[in-house]
Formats: C-alpha cells, structure tokens, sequence
C-alpha cells in the first residue's frame, strides 16, 4: 500500500471516530469539545508508556480509553447537565491548559513532541496494514454502539432532551446522568482516537492537537449533518479527502474553505446534509427492493 | 507592594478591554440573539485593517477611522446570515448561531494567518502607541505609560455611554425590550429588525473602539490573538452569567486586575494558564454564572 493512501485512511479513521465524539454529547445539545484536550492527553500517555516501559498496543490501547472516560466522568460531575456554551468553554479551556503543560514540561518533549513511537509489528507493510484494520474495526464498533444506543429507549430520552429540555425532565428523564454518560462515552472515543493517533503517526507535538482539531471535526459533523451517525462517516473521508486534490496554492487555504462550507451549510440546511428523513427514506427503499427479491 | 500597584493600575486598564468586548458580546446576545464568540476575531481583524491602512498611508487618524468603519461593516455584513438562522428559531436552537460565529471565526483568523505581514505579528507605529514619548509618570517601579491611561479613561467613558443609553434613553428601552421579549416588544410596535440592525452597528463601532484601544495599549497583535480573547471573553460572561452587563463589568475588571498581578510574579506562558485554571474552577464550580444568567 502505497504512503499517501495509508495515511489518507488512516487519517480519515481518525477524523471519522473525532467527528462521533462530538456528535455523541451534541445528541443532548452540548458541544463537548473537551474529547480533543482527551485525544491529546491519551496520545501522550500511549507514547510515555510505550516508549519508557514498552507497553504491548493492546494494553496501551485500553488504558488509553479508559484515561480518556475517567477525565471525561470526573470532567461531567460537574458540567453533566451545564448548558452548550458552560461546555464548551470548559472543553476550549481544557485544550488549552493542556497544550500549555505538554509545551513547558521536558517530560512531554516541549514543543518539538516526541518522536518515534515503536511500531506494533515487525515491518513496516505489516504495521500500516494491522493498524488500518485496527483503526476501522475500532470505527465499525463504535459506529454499531452509536447505531444501537440510537435506536435504544435511552437514544429516544436523549433525542427528547435535545428537543425539549423541559418536556424530557417532566417525562422522567434524568438530564444530568444522561449528559454524564454521553460525555464519558465520548471522551473515551476521543482518547481511543489519540492511542490510534500516535501509533499511526508514530510522533506526536503539542501543535496537533490546538483548535484547528475542533474546527474541522466541527465542519464534518454539521456539514454531514448532526442528526445522524452517516452525516460524519461521509462527510469525515471527503472532507478531509479534497483538499489534499486540490492545487497546492489552494491547499493552504482549506480551513477558509472549510468555514464557508460550515456557513454555508448552516444557513441553507440546519441539519446537515444527511437527515434523519433521508435515512428513513432510503431504509424504506432498500428494505422494499429485498422484498421483491 | 510597589509592584502589585503598577500590576493593578495594568490590570484595570487591561480589565477594561475585557469589559469593552463583554458588553459587545453580551448586547449582540441580548438583543440579537447570537452567541457570537467570534466577536474578539473581528476586533482583532479591524486592529490588522487599521494597521495596514496606517503602514500604507502613514496617517494615524486615517489608520482608526478604518479599523471603526470595518468592524461596523464586517458586523453589518454578517448580520444578515445570523438574522436568517435565527427566522428559523424553532427549529434551530441558539447554538447554532454560536456554530455559524465559530465558523467565522476560522476563516478570519486563517485570512490574518496568511495575508497581513505574511503571517508575521504586526506592531503599531509609535505615533499611535506614544511609546516613543516615555512614560507618564514612573517612580522607581511604577511606570504608567499614555496608552494605559488612555484605555481606561476612553474604556470607562465608552462604557458609562452604553449603560446611560441603554437605561437611559427610548432607544436603550428597545433594546432591553427585545430582550426581555421580543414578542411582546414586536407587539407594542418595536421595529424588530431595524432595532436588530441597530445592535450590530452599535457593537460594530463599539468593537472598533475597542480595536483602536487594544492596539494603543498592547502595540501589536497576533492572528491568534482573537481566539484567545474569544475564549476569555466566553468566560467572563459565563462566570458573570450569560448577558449580565453589570455582572461582565466587574468580572472582566476582576480578569484583568487578576491576569496582571499574576504577571507580575510569575513569568511566561504560565501565568496565562493559572488564569485559565482560575477560570475553570469557577465554571466547573457555577456552571450558571456567580450572578445569574438574564437569559
């Protein structure tokens, strides 16, 4: 496989697992930005644990996961039921303050990072491949538990207080709770994605994970549409796809490009691209033509 | 004790830049309804535009008057995409204007990044700063240069000005009325859009007031500098309670007082974050604000 291809996927994974972490929190209305400040830690906690006490991928992995959902649970007990933009600015804050302890501490590398990450298998075709499936067979998980909490009666619950905040308290829905284990989950996903991310890169710097993060995950999420998981999984691989076709004069522009497309997208169609009837729609159309056959 | 009055006298006129951006962002959030945590982006953007007229002219006055007509003109411009999210309120929550106004912020900053000075930070000429001139007063420690004391003076009129209009005057009534209840305010005969337009102007010249400030008082700037002042002003007015005039003038003094004295003891890129980690505590404590929300 050739370099560019892999890393296009690769990147793409990355991208498409972000994107989820910000739609997960948003199924209750909060933009829970701090999934990126929880890429960025779990990122540098797989690289110290692999490096210093050569941990194997797996345990890495796990334990990356789980760092990001103890954050993301201690994080929520304060901000579980906080409105949108209480959660947001937590989740800018968070990036923040994290950027700055990786650049000042030595430990972390300063601001150059830290390099070679070792890799999981013996060559580095193997590694590229076992790290590709890895990273999808991490997004087709998580895609299928995002796919059965929507269609569960908690998904319901969280559609409702998306709606109508009110409404769902009085219908006996616990808004708190339910902000707390959407924003764990979510946090999980966002360290998962940072384990994934410094192996695949196989060097990290505190310059990855700033703000820029935030906005392209933002544009994939609204520009695919926010009701839906698929919104994302499009939009993620195109998104980040084109502008690498572009001329290389334009290349340097993509986050203008990627603003505009946001803008635009939001005042034509709220939603997104992808909405909830589209899917119905189309669900309706398969499922009548296996009944033909 | 002689440094934490200079730090205080700098934090006060500091504080009141903080002030200054609150109350435009709390007056777009009241009575236009947007959450427009770009706000900081576009006074930074019309510190860029003032600073290239001022290079390619020479002209200092020439320099303010365009930083005040574009931040005027870029408010006045995007209105029009804010008012269009916001005919569709049923359906779209107040989010996402907040969304839309990040989105601009992207693409100003990424403009700045790229154009003005190759990307390079831009410092002012020193005809506007009166750097060149030495302090006002300085005693051994104590130094208090023109800019500062131009700020706050500038800063506390400015600010006086929006609170007697706003509590004083036909005009300011509107205004609170359509944040109130802009049925009810649509109901007694309260042009709703043109009241609408009239915030974005108001915040447009007060935004580049505030940019002609900022520049006098920091002498240069950054692109990165507006999402940083973005974030800080979202804080301030969550801490003071989202769209609490009264509540972001004495956080955003208490900011600036806070982020000085720091400074003044401890050096580098840490002070910014103790000031942060201050921040957070407070909102992880109060999600809701210290003195309520009028929302």
């Amino acid at each position: 496989m050739s370099l560019p291809l892999y890393y296009f996927l690769a990147i793409a994974a990355i991208y498409i697992l972000m994107s989820w972490s910000i739609y997960i929190p948003y199924r209750v209305g909060q933009l829970h930005f701090m999934t990126v400040a929880n890429m960025a830690i779990s990122a540098y906690f797989a690289a110290l644990m692999a490096i210093n006490f050569s941990w194997p991928f797996w345990l890495v992995l796990i334990a990356g996961t789980l760092l990001g959902a103890l954050i993301g649970f201690l994080v929520s007990l304060a901000i579980g039921d906080a409105p949108c933009f209480a959660v947001v600015i937590v989740g800018f804050t968070f990036i923040y303050l994290t950027k700055t302890i990786i650049e000042n501490v030595e430990a972390f590398g300063g601001p150059l990072g830290i390099f070679s990450i070792p890799k999981v298998m013996q060559t580095s075709s193997s590694n590229r491949v076992f790290l590709l499936i890895t990273a999808y067979a991490l997004v087709l998980l998580t895609g299928y538990l995002i796919k059965r909490f929507d269609r569960s009666r908690l998904g319901r619950a969280a559609s409702a207080i998306f709606i109508d905040r009110d409404l769902a308290v009085s219908f006996g829905v616990d808004v708190k709770k339910m902000g707390m284990f959407l924003q764990s989950w979510a946090s999980a996903v966002g360290g998962m994605s940072g384990v994934l991310y410094a192996f695949i890169m196989q060097s990290i710097s505190p310059n990855h994970f700033t703000f820029h993060i935030v906005g392209i995950c933002m544009t994939m999420l609204f520009v695919g549409g926010y009701s839906t998981i698929w919104g994302a999984l499009l939009a993620a691989p195109i998104l980040w796809g084109f502008p690498l076709i572009l001329p290389e004069v334009l290349q340097s522009w993509n986050i203008v490009i990627y603003g505009v497309l946001l803008i635009v997208v939001l005042v034509i169609k709220p939603e997104g691209i992808i909405t909830r009837p589209m899917i119905k729609k189309l669900e309706s159309i398969l499922l009548r033509k296996k009944k033909l056959v | 004790m002689e440094v934490l009055i200079a730090q205080i006298f700098n934090g006060l006129s500091l504080g009141s830049i903080y002030v200054l951006l609150v109350t435009g962002f709390n007056l777009l959030l009241l009575v236009a309804m947007i959450i427009h945590f770009s706000f900081p982006v576009v006074v930074v953007f019309s510190m860029y535009v003032s600073w290239a007229v001022m290079t390619a002219t020479g002209m200092v006055p020439l320099g303010i008057l365009a930083g005040i007509l574009s931040a005027i003109a870029v408010n006045v411009v995007t209105a029009p995409m804010f008012q269009h999210i916001m005919k569709k309120r049923g359906s779209v929550d107040i989010n996402a204007t907040m969304v839309i106004s990040m989105g601009m912020g992207m693409i100003i900053t990424d403009i700045l990044s790229h154009t003005f000075n190759q990307g390079f930070p831009i410092a002012f000429p020193d005809a506007l700063t009166g750097n060149d001139k030495g302090a006002l007063i300085s005693t051994r420690l104590i130094s208090i240069s023109r800019g500062q004391v131009l700020t706050l003076i500038i800063g506390v009129i400015f600010v006086l000005f929006l609170f007697w209009l706003l509590y004083k005057t036909r005009a300011g009534r509107a205004f609170r009325a359509i944040a109130e209840d802009p049925n009810g305010a649509k109901l007694v005969g309260i042009p709703l859009l043109k009241t609408g337009l009239q915030s974005y102007a108001l915040t447009g010249i007060l935004g580049g007031v505030t940019a002609v400030l900022m520049a006098v008082l920091l002498g240069s700037a950054s692109a990165g500098l507006g999402d940083q002042l973005g974030h800080k002003v979202l804080a301030v007015s969550i801490i003071a309670g989202l769209g609490n005039l009264k509540g972001g003038l004495i956080i955003g003094l208490l900011l600036g007082v806070l982020e000085a004295v720091i400074q003044g003891y401890l050096a580098g890129s840490w002070s910014n974050a103790i000031a942060f980690i201050i921040m957070l505590i407070v909102i992880l404590a109060k999600p809701k604000g210290v003195f309520g929300s009028s929302l």
